[in-house]
């Protein structure tokens, strides 16, 4: 009988672990990383009695998490993916927005203007107000191409920041992922399985891949190391690696530009490993800096240094529009000390390097919308081929070697920012389907259901009623055996 | 059969809705600006192409504005001519009246009278203005070309506007191609670009074969002419311009009539002859330039129609589509809604109390 009653014991202790194991369950089901558990029960050892073998009732022999490694793996490599487009795409369309003018007014429509409003000055050279039209027409262009570049300065600053953000959280997550290792390690001396840290922990591997590739394995000590694909170890056991941020001088970065951050790991600031990381933000911030912005950088300033030094030598062989007195042998003698030809229209610049956010007048024709030429031959108000020679630079080759005008580099440059955003964006769309696929399937295995977790509580609820039921039996056999004494 | 877990079905549900409310966006963006093309990103060469739509349009409305101009300049200048024109064809037919003896001397000093009135007629047409600008003073636009004594103090500076891309017109005639000799008179139009080898494009506004079939033959054999101001050429050139131009020729016939002399006004009549002619060569000429000019507008008149068409196919969505889709996808995302309510609140719980 003692027998009778340790079965029941048994079957009312899994019962009750049955329920406990369930209400964490539903305790937990919108707990985001949470894999549901379920206790892992098996009958007692049988014993011989009175030579017939029989059960001894059940055991609970650990809760496991319902866990699939590989498809763990899996969504970790998704998540980095998707980052990578998603953060691509946000980028990309910030690019765009600073080229937009499908709908606006934006650098092409201001060139096409400037060239306008040569023509116009062709039309009448003599008229002092299409002089200052022009003026003010072309103080928008070099508005504009000091917006472009400030703009596109500002990216790759915001991009250091958001760079510098990112290391704070990797460190972060790092310790944390090591000191659940180290928890983890001790909850598990004794063989068992903690599900919840171990959740935990792959939360936060989740959470680091969202920043570039990860992959995880544990070693031959059975440690958990975390490794930063193309870089190396961020986590062995209880053993975090910290990573570290530098900002470069202009000469060193690898964007040209003064303070541009790059990724050192702690403690060997000579060795940047800021272009080794792959997929996830870091890498998708990092490439937008070095290569989309740069390269758009270094295109505008082109286009602007072109532009001036275009219009410059054209400009310079026109005479002011001014009387000019000349000299014995005919040649022009200055005006007030000032020269009256050979005079720049935009200020020289030296190189390329910056040209968009150098761009400005040259003193002459800021002093004086006089000093706009329009004549090829001195006193000759009425010469307007300075004009049209300017204003026929909009249809010349002047970039790229002679192949492309002016407006064509410029459309080419929109055309390749749409392209790319255009892309990012699919990828984007495309890794996120992945992605939600593969945590779709994560979550039905994982996942907590409430109508399975209440149909498991009423099925252990009843069991625990029938192993009570039991005792109860027991109880009463208990009695009726007494009570014979009690007779007798 | 598939396990479903809360987790899943909160997915599935804000995936849906997502899916339903993100195209509804992406219409109603649509629908607002009724652009198909918002960004470059949604149809790279397609916006791209629009740009430079938008570009030529933007320079076709710049080349009516030059048309004007040009058309405003032609027209002045052919009034003014039309004007010298029967300035002189009354003094040439005085001429000939007086070149007769029938006339005598005191009749003669009464048409001096007449001659000199026409002369001062010739020099205010001579000094002709549009706006600020003297339209015989080549380009030496701000100062009257002509003195009273009848020298030209411009120079042979040609005018050009650029009508249609590549399309340059003259749209002046400077002073000492109308009042000097015919001899001295070029028929070539020239590219305004022709000093500027910086710039390797731009043509003249007309061929110039065209031209010299038009002009008497003798006309076209001087090819280019320096374009210096007539002040400083050679004292040849000035000579020869004050004998034959077009005031000398009149204050010669007011000498003539003051001193009687019949010989000199006979010998004056080929002199305006070939003036007159000279005006209605010039004239013909800036008729045709006008008509050249008038071919570019109905041309970029025509073409900007093509152009905004082309853009509105690029740029511009279908309504009809826009907002058929639209009230589609209403009805799609009011359906994931109905769905998402079954899917959402039912548990197994509100059954089995």
């Amino acid at each position: 009988m003692p027998d009778v009653l340790n079965i029941g014991l048994s079957g009312l202790s899994a019962a009750k672990k049955g329920i406990e194991t369930t209400s964490h369950n539903l305790a937990n089901a919108n707990t985001e990383g949470y894999s549901r558990q379920r206790i892992n029960q098996t009958t007692n050892t049988p014993v011989t009695q009175s030579g017939l073998i029989h059960g001894t009732g059940v055991r609970v022999v650990d809760v496991n998490r319902i866990h699939d490694p590989f498809l763990e793996k899996k969504l970790t490599s998704t998540i980095s993916a998707h980052e990578y487009f998603k953060e691509r795409n946000v980028q990309m369309e910030q690019l765009e927005n600073i080229f937009n003018e499908v709908n606006g007014e934006g650098m092409n429509q201001l060139l096409n203007k400037f060239y306008n409003s040569f023509r116009d000055l062709a039309n009448q050279p003599e008229n002092e107000t299409v002089r200052s039209v022009v003026r003010d027409g072309t103080r928008l262009i070099i508005q504009d191409f000091h917006r472009m570049r400030e703009t596109l300065n500002a990216m790759a600053t915001g991009i250091d920041g958001k760079v510098t953000n990112e290391i704070t959280s990797i460190n972060q997550i790092s310790s944390h992922l090591a000191a659940l290792n180290k928890k983890i390690a001790e909850l598990e001396a004794n063989g068992q399985e903690t599900g919840d840290l171990r959740d935990q922990r792959d939360l936060g591997v989740r959470e680091l891949a969202k920043s570039f590739n990860i992959s995880t394995y544990a070693d031959e000590k059975n440690k958990f190391v975390v490794f930063a694909k193309g870089v190396g170890p961020l986590v062995i056991g209880g053993i975090s690696q910290e990573l570290k941020v530098g900002k470069l001088a202009k000469a060193d970065s690898a964007n040209n530009m003064d303070g541009s951050v790059e990724i050192f790991v702690e403690g060997r600031p000579n060795f940047p490993i800021s272009g080794k990381f792959s997929g996830g933000i870091v890498s998708s911030l990092l490439i937008a800096r070095n290569e989309d912005i740069f390269k758009l950088q270094n295109k505008i300033d082109s286009i602007a240094y072109d532009f001036i030094n275009t219009v410059n030598a054209i400009h310079r062989r026109g005479f002011i529009n001014r009387p000019i007195e000349m000299d014995a042998e005919g040649n022009p003698i200055e005006r007030n000390g000032s020269p009256v030809t050979g005079i720049n229209f935009f200020k020289h610049l030296d190189s390329r390097e910056n040209a968009s956010a150098l761009i400005d007048f040259s003193e002459a024709v800021k002093d004086d919308i006089n000093n706009i030429a329009t004549a090829l031959e001195p006193n000759s108000p009425g010469d307007n081929r300075i004009a049209l020679a300017i204003s026929k630079l909009q249809h010349e080759k002047i970039l790229n070697d002679g192949n492309s005008t002016l407006e064509e580099e410029y459309l080419s440059v929109i055309g390749n920012i749409g392209l790319e955003t255009g892309k990012a964006k699919i990828d984007s769309e495309h890794t996120e389907g992945l992605l939600a696929q593969t945590q779709a399937i994560k979550d039905r295995l994982s996942g907590v259901s409430i109508d399975e977790e209440t149909a498991n509580l009423i099925r252990y609820q009843h069991s625990f009623e029938a192993s009570a039921k039991v005792l109860n039996t027991v109880d009463k056999m208990f009695e009726t055996v007494l009570g014979l004494g009690g007779r007798g | 059969m598939t396990r479903v877990s809360e987790n899943s079905n909160m997915a599935a549900v804000n995936l849906s809705i997502n899916k339903a409310k993100s195209k509804l966006e992406n219409l109603q963006m649509k629908g607002a600006s009724l652009k198909e093309v918002n960004r470059p990103s949604d149809n790279p060469i397609g916006s791209v192409e629009a740009l430079s739509i938008g570009s030529i349009t933007g320079d076709n409305e710049q080349y009516l504005k030059n048309i004007n101009h040009a058309l405003m300049q032609l027209n002045i200048s052919e009034s003014t001519l039309e004007q010298l024109t029967e300035v002189m064809v009354k003094a040439k037919e005085m001429a000939v009246g007086q070149a007769s003896d029938f006339y005598d001397e005191k009749i003669r000093k009464n048409v001096v009278m007449e001659i000199t009135q026409l002369r001062n007629q010739a020099l205010a047409l001579a000094n002709q203005r549009l706006g600020p600008r003297f339209i015989f003073g080549g380009h030496s636009t701000l100062k009257p070309p002509f003195d009273k004594d009848g020298n030209y103090l411009g120079d042979s500076g040609k005018i050009n506007l650029e009508v249609a891309k590549d399309l340059f017109v003259p749209i002046n005639v400077p002073g000492n191609e109308v009042f000097f000799s015919a001899e001295k008179n070029s028929s070539r139009i020239e590219s305004p670009m022709k000093d500027i080898p910086e710039i390797h494009r731009g043509k003249p506004a007309i061929e110039e074969e065209k031209f010299n079939e038009e002009l008497p033959p003798e006309e076209s054999v001087e090819v280019s002419r320096e374009l210096a101001s007539v002040k400083i050429n050679n004292d040849l050139d000035k000579d020869f311009a004050a004998r034959n131009n077009i005031f000398s020729q009149l204050s010669s016939f007011i000498a003539a009539l003051e001193n009687n002399d019949t010989k000199v006004i006979q010998s004056l009549l080929e002199g305006f002859d070939e003036s007159i002619s000279r005006l209605i060569t010039i004239r013909t000429k800036i008729g045709s330039l006008h008509s050249s000019v008038q071919i570019a507008k109905n041309g970029i008149e025509g073409q900007n129609l093509q152009l905004a068409e082309k853009k509105s196919l690029l740029l511009d969505a279908d309504i009809a589509e826009v907002f058929s889709d639209l009230t589609k996808q209403q009805q799609v995302l009011k359906t994931t809604y109905n769905s998402s309510k079954g899917l959402i609140n039912q548990t197994l719980l509100d059954f089995i109390r």
